[in-house]
C-alpha cells in the first residue's frame, strides 16, 4: 500500500474541477464539486468510493462528458480517438440496454452501428455470450430477466466495442454474492484481454476491494479525496486470502479518518 | 382462446341486452318504427347484403384506411422529429393545440372549397384529427423517451435518422399506439359522418344508414347501425393485436394464449 506512483499518461483525468447542479449556489462553499483534481492511471482498476449523496455518480458522469463541468476539465489520454472510447454504465442495467431488442441483437447492435465487419462481430459476440453465459439467454427480451442476467447483458453490450476506459455505476448493489463473483471474474477477464481502464463506483467496501487496484475514497462538500489507496495486484482477492484482511483494515481506516 | 370467466361474464351481459330488446319489441311496448324487433334487423340483413351492403362497407372502410395510413405516414415521422428537437416542437406547440380544438366536423365545407367535392375531401377530413392525435402523441412518447439510452445513441454518434428510426421510434411505439387507437374512432366516426351529408357519387355505410332510415326501412337502419359498430370493434382488434405483437418487450404486454 505505497502512495500512488504516477504514470506518464493518465487514461483519464479531471482537473481543477467544479461543478453544481442547477438551482444550488453557485458559490464555491456551495458548490458539489471546487477545484477538484483526480486521475486515473491506463489500465488501472479504481474503485471509487464515498457514502451515498457524496457525488460519486456526478462524477463517473462528468468523467463521461454526459454532464459538462462549469469549471476545469476532463483530459483524455490522447489515445482515446473516439467518443465511444469512454463509456459509462448505468446503475440501473436496463437504461443500459434496449429493451425492444433481444439479448443477442443487443450485444450486436454496437458493433454493427460502429461499423465492425461481420466476422469480427460474430466472433466478438460469440466470445461475449459464453463469457458473460448468455448463451441460452439469446433470444429473450431484457424485461423477461433477472437482475444478475440484465446486468450481465448490459456489461458485455457496453464493453463489446473494447472501450479503454469504462465507468461502472454500482454494477452490483442489485446482485447476490455468487452472481456478482461471477460478474466480477467476467470483468477482470474482459480488462486484462481488451487493456480496459476501469473505473468502479461503489459504496461497498468488498466490492471495491475485490476489484480495484486502487482505491479513492471522496466525500464532504464540496467534495475532496479523503483518502488514496493502493493495493497489490493479484486476484481473487477473496476474504481469507494473503493480505485481504489488511487491505481492508487500510480501506476501512481512511474512510474513518475523512470523516471527521 | 381460453373460455375465461371475464370473458363468459362480457357474453352473459351481451344476451341479457339482445333478451331486453326482444321482450320490449317483441311485446311491442314501443313503435316498431323507433324499435325493431331483433328477427326483423336479422332478417334484414340478408337483404342488405343483396344490395350493395358489402360495396358499403368496402367504401367506407377503404376511406377509414386510407385516412389512418395517412395519418400514420405523416404523424409518426413529423412527431418523432418534433420530439426530438423538442425546440421546434415549442414553435409549433401552440398553433398545433389550437388546430386540435377545431371539431373536424366543422372544418368540412372549408374542405370542400379547398379540396373539392368527392373522395379526397372525404379522406381528408378524416386523416385531419387522426394525424393530430398521432402527431401529438408521437411527440409526448419520443420527449418522455429514456435519456439515459439517448446517450448511447449520442455516443456511437448515431445520426439523426437512426437515433429517430432505431431508438426515438421504439421508446415512444407505446404512445404511438394510444394515439392510433384514438385515430382509428375518429376516422371512423367522421367518415360515417360525412358519408351521410354529402352525395357522393358512391355511398359508403353511412350513406346508406341515412337512405335506409329516410325510405323508413328501419330494421335495415339498424341492421346497418350495428354493422358499423362491428367494423369499429374489428378495426379496434387489429390494432390490438398488431400492438401486441410490436410490444411485445414491454414487461406488461403478453403474447396471447
Amino acid at each position: 500500500m505505497s502512495a500512488p506512483t504516477q504514470a506518464p499518461q493518465p487514461a483519464l483525468a479531471v482537473e481543477h474541477l467544479a461543478f453544481s447542479f442547477p438551482g444550488h449556489a453557485e458559490n464555491s462553499a456551495g458548490r458539489l464539486y471546487d477545484d477538484f483534481s483526480l486521475s486515473v492511471q491506463q489500465g488501472s482498476i479504481l474503485a471509487l468510493m464515498g457514502p451515498s449523496g457524496s457525488g460519486k455518480s456526478t462524477l463517473g458522469r462528468i468523467m463521461a462528458g454526459i454532464l459538462s463541468p462549469q469549471a476545469g476539465e476532463v483530459r483524455r489520454s490522447a489515445e482515446f480517438r473516439n467518443r465511444w472510447d469512454v463509456v459509462y454504465i448505468d446503475q440501473h442495467p436496463i437504461n443500459s440496454v434496449f429493451p425492444w431488442q433481444t439479448v443477442a441483437r443487443n450485444i450486436r447492435y454496437p458493433l454493427k452501428k460502429l461499423g465492425w465487419d461481420p466476422a469480427q462481430r460474430k466472433e466478438r459476440i460469440c466470445y461475449l455470450m459464453s463469457l458473460f453465459r448468455l448463451g441460452a439467454l439469446a433470444d429473450a427480451y431484457p424485461a423477461s430477466l433477472s437482475g444478475g442476467e440484465l446486468q450481465r447483458v448490459a456489461l458485455a453490450r457496453c464493453l463489446s466495442w473494447k472501450p479503454e476506459l469504462v465507468i461502472l455505476d454500482e454494477p452490483f448493489s442489485a446482485l447476490d454474492r455468487k452472481v456478482k463473483a461471477e460478474i466480477i471474474a467476467a470483468l477482470q477477464e474482459l480488462a486484462v484481454r481488451d487493456c480496459i481502464t476501469l473505473v468502479l463506483i461503489t459504496h461497498n467496501i468488498s466490492d471495491a476491494l475485490a476489484l480495484g487496484n486502487r482505491c479513492v475514497v471522496i466525500g464532504q462538500r464540496p467534495v475532496r479525496i479523503i483518502s488514496d489507496l493502493e493495493f497489490s495486484k493479484g486476484f481473487p482477492r477473496e476474504p481469507g486470502a494473503p493480505d485481504y484482511a489488511a487491505m481492508q483494515q487500510a480501506l476501512i481506516a481512511g474512510i474513518r479518518d475523512g470523516l471527521v | 382462446m381460453a373460455w375465461s370467466k371475464p370473458n363468459a361474464r362480457k357474453w352473459m351481459l351481451l344476451g341479457a341486452l339482445l333478451v331486453l330488446w326482444a321482450a320490449v319489441s317483441g311485446a311491442r311496448v314501443v313503435d316498431p318504427i323507433i324499435l325493431p324487433t331483433p328477427w326483423s334487423v336479422v332478417r334484414a340483413v340478408p337483404v342488405m347484403f343483396r344490395e350493395r351492403l358489402l360495396s358499403d362497407i368496402g367504401l367506407t372502410l377503404g376511406r377509414v384506411l386510407s385516412a389512418l395510413a395517412i395519418a400514420c405516414v405523416f404523424g409518426i415521422p413529423l412527431g418523432l422529429l418534433l420530439g426530438y428537437r423538442l425546440s421546434m416542437y415549442r414553435i409549433v406547440e401552440g398553433p398545433l393545440h389550437a388546430l386540435r380544438s377545431i371539431p373536424a366536423s366543422a372544418l368540412f365545407p372549408l374542405f370542400l372549397i379547398v379540396i373539392g367535392v368527392g373522395e379526397k375531401s372525404v379522406v381528408a377530413l378524416a386523416a385531419y384529427p387522426s394525424l393530430l392525435v398521432i402527431l401529438v402523441n408521437t411527440v409526448s412518447g419520443a420527449a418522455l423517451s429514456n435519456k439515459r439510452r439517448l446517450y448511447q445513441a449520442r455516443l456511437w454518434n448515431l445520426d439523426t435518422l437512426d437515433t429517430i428510426g432505431e431508438v426515438l421510434f421504439y421508446e415512444a411505439l407505446p404512445r404511438i399506439f394510444d394515439g392510433v387507437r384514438t385515430a382509428v374512432s375518429y376516422a371512423l366516426m367522421l367518415v360515417i359522418a360525412v358519408e351521410m351529408f354529402i352525395g357522393l357519387g358512391e355511398r359508403g355505410l353511412g350513406r346508406g344508414i341515412y337512405e335506409y332510415q329516410a325510405t323508413y326501412r328501419i330494421p335495415e337502419t339498424y341492421g346497418a347501425v350495428i354493422i358499423a359498430g362491428i367494423i369499429g370493434i374489428l378495426l379496434n382488434e387489429v390494432v390490438t393485436r398488431l400492438q401486441n405483437r410490436m410490444l411485445r418487450w414491454l414487461p406488461y404486454v403478453h403474447e396471447e394464449q
